[in-house]
């Protein structure tokens, strides 16, 4: 009985040491707007990234990631002291963690958010507002070794990537060996929109195909396709920009993705590139507005140096519009 | 269960902070205790949603050619069979080699070399796994590739994952086989040697059997580490589930397949979501049958030498 009643003691004497140690430092939030300073830019106030405070979490695209984290950079190197968390987990996966858990300040997009996910934001409070940020040409790449193909017709492109065993049953002249693929993970906006694009929103063929390989990182993609003549893959064109001395690009429907066919919208692959956000995460957490206002300032100057295409300015102009709305009276 | 008490010679007197400690200690052991049955419960009950689900079916699971859960595909025989595939691989690359070393340095080595060997051998089991997926990925691959041509090999391949968890386990094998040689009793030896024996004839003929159930014990343990095994196949084995007995295509195995879906980009409440806590489950059964079986056998082989 006396051992008993020294366990029963022992629990509580634990129980009650963890319950004091997990009682959290009360949260300094700062709500101001202080950080406005300077000349505004195209419409949107100056931003003193010095005077911003506190921590940004986004998450999302793998293909917006190299954008993010270039902005970011550069908000850093202009003075910002705090954390921004950036995780590259697929469009589908960040909305998730935007609109179910409610984990993410910002999410990074290179699909539209669909309805579903705008009722799961309803559901815990949230209302995600869109910024338009830039245009990736979505690259089909395959090795530098590979030197048969240099063009494919979007209908090359649905064999290549679901029934054909070999080149050779996409063009009698390729070679008869098998072909090799390196997609994006079926979770990531670079898949649905490449099955969107190509198989009419079916993913099955496309995940039917034989030597498939699937990443969420695009860096796996790369090695991948690099390793042999006969792979072939696709994911943003920033990740073909940064390994351009092993890839080959391939023209669609024999228009190159270049600066021009993206702008004029001719290149059949060319995409929109999103952040999303929620007015009432702008309000209280002013670091997240700044850190967007940014964003939106100097994408521009940023954006081709990554390897993306800047968004057409009535576009950016939209977006700069969405902030000034999702902020008024904030300041 | 036995139960041992040693008496106090002048009877036994009630000390508060005897008591105290024995209770810390008897939580310490109930709380690894609660791990290890919380694992298991979570494991189960998220397999039952993923089992659950209409679209699976037991049966397809366990015997459908084709993993693709988000076309409905749920047969996980590709992922075992690649899991088998780098396993074997592995085993058959460190089997012999460690049990090699063991019986070198247990029977042949000079205590001055052994105090060299082992600390080097400890020193290869302290390299994390990822420097050794790397490896694989960056060395043994294009080692293989330069072997055997770069059209039969290609880049993500099970040979090379599997000759690097070979590696990794061989420290393993080579120290827990030489405790099993070295506690063979000297008189077994000396007999051996007695009856003309040769060097090398008593250590295949009398020490080895006589270590058999430490050996084998040793090698279920070394192949439960390599189903196990994560990252080496993560990085180098392919992220693809793919139903191939060439162990130089790229094939997915069921902790690749985790590792992939769990590194954040699949949905909570997806039937994908469930399916990486059914390969969780399969593979916790795998590897504690293996280990049950390794008790087992060690028990079973087990003699007293007096």
């Amino acid at each position: 009985m006396k051992r008993l009643s020294i366990i029963v003691l022992m629990v509580i004497t634990l129980v009650s040491l963890s319950a004091a140690g997990t009682s959290e430092s009360g949260n300094v939030a700062t709500t101001s707007f202080n950080w406005i300073e300077g000349p505004s830019v195209d419409g949107l106030p100056g931003v003193n990234p010095l005077k911003v405070k506190g921590n940004i979490i986004t998450a999302g695209s793998s293909t917006v990631y190299p954008l993010s984290e270039r902005m970011a950079e550069r908000f850093k190197e202009e003075g910002y002291s705090g954390v921004i968390t950036i995780d590259s987990i697929g469009s589908g996966a960040g909305f998730e963690r935007f609109t179910v858990s409610g984990e993410t300040d910002i999410s990074n997009a290179s699909r539209r958010i669909k309805a579903s996910e705008i009722e799961d934001a309803k559901k815990i409070g949230r209302n995600p507002i869109e910024f338009r940020v830039g245009t990736d040409a979505l690259a089909v790449v395959v090795s530098k070794k590979n030197t048969f193909i240099k063009n494919a017709t979007m209908e090359e492109l649905g064999k290549i990537f679901s029934t054909a065993k070999t080149w050779k049953d996409v063009n009698p002249s390729y070679p008869d060996e098998p072909i090799q693929r390196f997609i994006p993970g079926t979770d990531s906006g670079t898949f649905d929109y490449f099955a969107e694009e190509v198989f009419k929103k079916n993913p099955e063929p496309m995940l039917s195909a034989s030597h498939l390989q699937l990443s969420e990182d695009d860096n796996i993609l790369v090695q991948g396709i690099k390793g042999s003549p006969y792979a072939i893959g696709f994911f943003g064109y920033a990740y073909y920009n940064e390994n351009a001395d092993s890839l080959n690009i391939l023209s669609i429907n024999g228009i190159e993705a270049s600066k021009a066919n993206v702008d004029n919208n001719s290149y059949p692959l060319a995409r929109p590139l999103f952040l999303y956000s929620d007015a009432e995460i702008m309000k209280s957490k002013p670091q997240v507005a700044a850190f967007l206002d940014f964003y939106l300032s100097y994408v521009n100057e940023e954006i081709t140096k990554v390897g993306y295409f800047p968004a057409n300015e009535d576009e950016l102009n939209k977006a700069r519009q969405t902030w000034l709305e999702a902020t008024k009276g904030a300041y | 269960m036995t139960q041992r008490h040693i008496t106090h010679p002048f009877g036994k007197k009630h000390r508060l902070h005897e008591q105290v400690i024995e209770t810390i200690l008897f939580l310490c052991a109930l709380f690894s205790i609660l791990i290890t049955v919380g694992i298991a419960v979570i494991l189960v009950r998220e397999s039952f949603l993923f089992f659950s689900d209409q679209k699976v079916t037991l049966v397809g699971f366990l015997t459908g050619k084709t993993w693709q859960p988000m076309i409905d595909l749920f047969g996980f025989l590709p992922l075992l069979n690649a899991t088998i595939i780098t396993s074997v691989i592995a085993m058959v690359f460190a089997i012999p080699l460690g049990l090699f070393v063991a019986i070198y340095l247990a029977e042949y080595a000079t205590d001055k070399v052994r105090g060299r060997l082992k600390p080097i051998l400890e020193v290869l089991a302290g390299i994390p796994t990822i420097v050794y997926g790397y490896f694989a990925l960056t060395f043994m691959t294009p080692l293989l590739r330069s072997i055997f041509g770069q059209g039969t090999v290609e880049i993500y391949n099970t040979a090379s994952a599997g000759l690097v968890i070979g590696i990794l386990v061989l420290p393993m094998i080579a120290t827990m086989a030489e405790d099993a040689i070295s506690a063979v009793p000297q008189e077994l030896r000396l007999a051996g040697l007695a009856l003309g024996g040769t060097r090398i004839e008593t250590t295949f003929r009398v020490v080895l059997p006589a270590a058999l159930s430490g050996l084998s014990a040793t090698f279920l343990l070394a192949l439960s580490r390599a189903i196990g095994e994560t990252m080496i196949v993560a990085l180098a084995a392919g992220a693809g589930p793919n139903m191939t007995f060439n162990p130089f295509e790229a094939a997915e195995t069921i902790t690749g397949y985790i590792v992939r879906i769990s590194g954040g980009d699949v949905s909570y409440n997806s039937v994908d979501y469930n399916s990486i806590f059914a390969l969780g489950l399969v593979l916790f059964i795998i590897t504690f049958t293996l280990n049950l079986i390794s008790r087992k056998v060690s028990s079973l082989f087990y003699q007293e030498y007096e």
